[in-house]
């Protein structure tokens, strides 16, 4: 991890106005939480689309209620039977993505391009995939064994991390990626385990398999199982030349060996890769990570508090799947726990992105990819650059750990931005004027009543409508001119205001 | 007064509102939020608002901590030259006696922190060696958060710089501060409001700014009654770009000709003396520059280096803001954190993995440097802690010497709960 930065950061929030001190004491009596806002609607089809995708789009609510939300979740979890043409044609536009570490390596000579190629095309898959589901667990592995993108030493190789490690394996075994994982040179190199040897072994990955991608903090282990956890790793390496995975026997140590009730006699170098894939796949059956993976995908599809009985439940399903991640998914969205936690989570900066980008209706680029660049440039400027937590533990997915003022701020900057087309600028997709029915409202509620349908999939309380209406200086009961400014030039402002509500801020 | 946020008491909060889920933290924050907002009758976005401060003004030092995220190796940073067992221990990276500066009896200083020598030999940068954690975890992340929250052996969710600044109950939008970064750190974690931003001068809404001025109205009343975690952060947005906006307008020359690297630290620290000269009543704030990770290729002792390089670019900076602060260092103390030192022995791959006692730096008119602060346990085999440099002195110990002798503080139960804090090491002056 030496070229990463580990700049962890969080908080759990903040609450004042300008200039006003505040002691808790006093308004506690004096409150009365959520008393006039927008709640989120509480429609089966919308909670699952907010979960289970990166947004609504004009067409999504119709093709999930048409199917039954069940049926549509079946599909979701078998991604590779559904078509997704327009993702693919645009993929293609993103050619070094397809070639191996050794193409890149004979042609890139060190550049990033190849791993700047991946993040934007993670973002456009995001926003254009017709396999959403797929995307979203791609985001949440790549997130749980994050190898950091752009990172230097990976230059050759971060792409192929993504196309053969998670991949593959988001909606399959953990078991498989997880030895796919701590077996590829992306990862070697990023927690350092291609120069552990056996003398002087290197502790990063052995201690981050344990706390991170496995059992977690309080798995069980001790200081010195962490360091017989490096001790089994070591000898899984990388060819330093051809940069692919090697495993150097004379790098391997030897004898018996005890982790977390695992222990293998170890007795000889020749086969230390073999104990070393025992040990792992160990790993990823051990009770404690079947809990650490289910609390993870509680906190990132439920809330940010699961219950425990929520937890056990997805444990056990897990472990009898053989860590099966499908039967744990389809499990938790058919859940009460899921069904009763509308509101309960926020999106974060690069979700309100993608959501922004998807409810907008706006397309690919025509031709090129700037469009797609210049969104992953976006979502970096707010902080939340796709795979670009620079730890080993990947983003945070508590609403506690996103409050920010500069982050809010660059939400709204993205959604005016974006919505009036100002950057990016090559997106396709119809006019703006088509967010509003063709035929306009009568009256000035209406078409607010209208955009938020349109934009949020409902309509605002009372209080969020007036302060819209007030913002654009017209009444609800005004009568609408086809050529009002707020509908033939300044419809891209009232568009971000609805943007900028709470509301699209949760998913 | 800030309580323990693990407190239950009856909250009040409507039954089936799952939407909201508020816990008791974030019902006092809801509580707050809505409060302010509803007796808020000056203009909206008036200057004035976000300057103002309720009840007295806080008279104490300008806290700037300095996150050395990812396991600063402290044993580079303040060598132990007269140690052999430094020598011994890291044959390939171990800074040679002839090239340490402010050479002491035991310790002396990496060269690449040059740019601080004439702050140690002024006597207003100094050092605290063996400094740890009671917990001790060699974990980047377990370790982190306990030294963020500061409260081992309780409950509490809360961060200390939270809890001061709950103690001390005097608050501006602008009295808390992360720069360089969206998000704070931990240590802010509960109801005191602080401000996160990136940069003061992209700290804006684009677009049409008369436009703007009502949609930040709209937003006001739109978020007043949304979820704390949504309404917090917004409001303190709201609360504080029309100052931003006149900083932006103004420039920034800094003071006494300071020329600030062209680093993002540099950056963030140059924002944090604008925001302290500007007059925003800011009382403490996060900086953070990580990557310390140094399991390999920790370098030699030259440009190049990584260690000599990050070691560059923090003296670097620290110099620049001192500069530009000129006589107004007296008012500031920086302290550095960092989560862990690191192991004494070298590992395979010219690096050090994850150790446990380390340095802390301090910079500030009211710093007593120009030496190394601390017992020294020695670096023996026996000495050590599970082959780390033992903590001989608690972070708290010199924390709560600088909140008690610059920063006002009283009692400190409430910021570090459990902890006897012993007699004081001395490391600075009491402000006058």
């Amino acid at each position: 991890m030496t070229t990463s930065r580990l700049t962890r950061r969080r908080l759990f929030g903040v609450a004042a106005a300008g200039g006003v001190a505040v002691a808790a004491g006093p308004f506690v009596g004096a409150a009365s939480p959520a008393a006039a806002g927008t709640s989120l609607s509480s429609d089966p089809v919308l909670h699952l689309i907010r979960r289970a995708t990166y947004g609504i789009t004009p067409g999504l609510v119709r093709e999930v209620t048409t199917l039954t939300w069940p049926r549509w979740l079946e599909r979701q979890l078998k991604p590779n039977g559904i078509s997704d043409s327009l993702c693919d044609h645009h993929l293609a536009r993103f050619p070094l993505l397809a070639q191996s570490s050794a193409q890149i390596r004979a042609t890139q000579d060190g550049s990033w391009q190849t791993m700047q190629d991946l993040g934007a095309a993670t973002v456009m898959r995001a926003a254009w995939s017709k396999r959403q589901l797929h995307e979203v667990m791609v985001e949440f592995w790549s997130n749980h064994l994050n190898v950091t993108c752009p990172f230097g030493d990976a230059w050759d190789s971060r792409h192929r991390y993504d196309a053969d490690v998670i991949r593959p394996h988001a909606l399959g075994r953990f078991s498989d990626m997880l030895v796919a994982s701590a077996l590829h040179p992306a990862m070697l190199r990023f927690l350092n385990n291609d120069v552990s040897r056996k003398q002087s072994p290197n502790e990063n990955f052995g201690r981050e398999l344990l706390e991170l991608h496995t059992v977690g903090v309080g798995g069980g282990y001790t200081e010195a199982e962490m360091r017989t956890s490096a001790l089994v790793m070591t000898g899984c390496s990388i060819d330093h030349d051809t940069r692919e995975f090697l495993y150097r026997p004379t790098w391997h140590h030897t004898g018996p060996v005890r982790v977390l009730g695992w222990s293998s006699a170890n007795a000889d170098a020749a086969g230390g890769l073999a104990v070393a894939q025992s040990y792992l796949r160990y790993l990823a059956m051990h009770p404690q990570t079947a809990r650490h993976l289910a609390r993870k995908l509680a906190i990132r599809f439920v809330s940010d508090a699961p219950s425990d009985a929520l937890v056990t439940a997805l444990a056990q399903t897990y472990l009898a799947a053989g860590s099966d991640v499908r039967p744990v998914l389809r499990q938790l969205f058919h859940s009460a726990e899921f069904n009763a936690s509308i509101g309960q989570k926020v999106r974060r900066p690069y979700e309100d992105l993608i959501a922004t980008v998807r409810t907008l209706g706006l397309g690919p680029d025509a031709t090129g990819t700037k469009g797609s660049r210049a969104l992953y440039w976006i979502v970096g400027s707010m902080g939340q650059s796709p795979m670009g937590w620079t730890q080993p533990d990947g983003y945070p997915d508590v609403a506690n750990d996103w409050q920010s003022a500069s982050g809010t701020l660059g939400r709204w900057n993205a959604h005016q931005q974006i919505g009036a087309r100002w950057w990016p600028n090559t997106l396709t997709g119809p006019p703006i004027r088509t967010l509003l029915p063709a035929s306009l409202p009568a009256t000035w509620g209406a078409v607010v009543d209208a955009l938020a349908v349109r934009l949020l999939g409902q309509k605002l309380a009372a209080a969020d409508r007036a302060a819209v209406l007030t913002c654009i200086e017209r009444s609800a009961t005004g009568s609408v001119r086809a050529n009002d400014e707020w509908v033939r030039w300044r419809l891209s402002y009232l568009v971000a205001l609805i943007l900028d509500l709470p509301l699209h801020g949760l998913r | 007064m800030t309580e323990p946020l693990t407190q239950t008491q009856p909250c009040g909060c409507p039954a089936g509102e799952p939407s909201r889920a508020l816990s008791r933290r974030n019902f006092l924050r809801v509580a707050a939020a809505t409060g302010v907002l509803s007796g808020l009758s000056a203009p909206l976005l008036s200057t004035k608002l976000a300057y103002a401060a309720a009840g007295p003004s806080y008279t104490g030092d300008v806290l700037v901590v300095l996150s050395l995220r990812g396991g600063f190796d402290g044993l580079s940073a303040v060598v132990p030259a007269a140690d052999p067992h430094y020598y011994s221990s890291r044959p390939d990276l171990a800074v040679p006696a002839s090239l340490l500066l402010a050479r002491g009896p035991l310790f002396g200083l990496h060269p690449a922190l040059a740019p601080l020598l004439p702050y140690w030999q002024a006597g207003t940068f100094g050092a605290v060696h063996a400094v740890g954690q009671a917990d001790p975890t060699r974990s980047h992340f377990a370790a982190l958060e306990e030294m963020e929250r500061a409260a081992p052996g309780t409950s509490l969710r809360s961060g200390w710089l939270d809890r001061m600044l709950g103690v001390r109950g005097i608050g501006t939008t602008f009295q808390a501060a992360q720069l360089g970064s969206t998000l704070a750190a931990s240590s802010f974690s509960g109801l005191a409001p602080e401000l996160a931003m990136d940069n003061v001068d992209d700290f804006k809404l684009i677009g049409d700014s008369a436009f703007n001025l009502r949609r930040a109205a709209a937003l006001r009343t739109a978020y007043a009654s949304a979820p704390v975690t949504q309404s917090a952060p917004a409001v303190t947005a709201l609360g504080a770009l029309a100052t931003t906006a006149e900083m932006a307008a103004a420039g920034y020359v800094p003071g006494n000709g300071a020329g600030y690297p062209d680093t993002s630290l540099a950056k963030a620290l140059r924002d944090v003396a604008r925001l302290i000269k500007a007059g925003t009543g800011l009382q403490v704030a996060c900086v953070d520059y990580g990557d310390w990770d140094f399991h390999e290729n920790l370098g030699g002792p030259a440009s190049g280096g990584q260690m000599y390089d990050h070691l560059s670019v923090l003296a670097g900076a620290l110099a620049a803001f001192a500069t530009d602060l000129g006589t107004a260092m007296s008012g500031v103390t920086v302290v550095t954190l960092s989560e862990f030192g690191r192991r004494l022995a070298q590992n395979g791959s010219g690096g050090v993995d994850h150790g446990h006692g380390n340095a802390v730096l301090l910079l500030g008119g009211g710093v007593v440097g120009g030496r190394v602060h601390g017992p020294w346990p020695g670096l023996a085999p026996a000495a050590l802690d599970q082959g780390d440099l033992r903590g001989m002195t608690d972070y708290r110990t010199v924390l709560g010497e600088i909140l008690q002798k610059r920063c006002r503080a009283g009692s400190l139960s409430t910021v570090f709960p459990g902890f006897t804090m012993p007699a004081p090491l001395g490391i600075v002056s009491v402000r006058s």
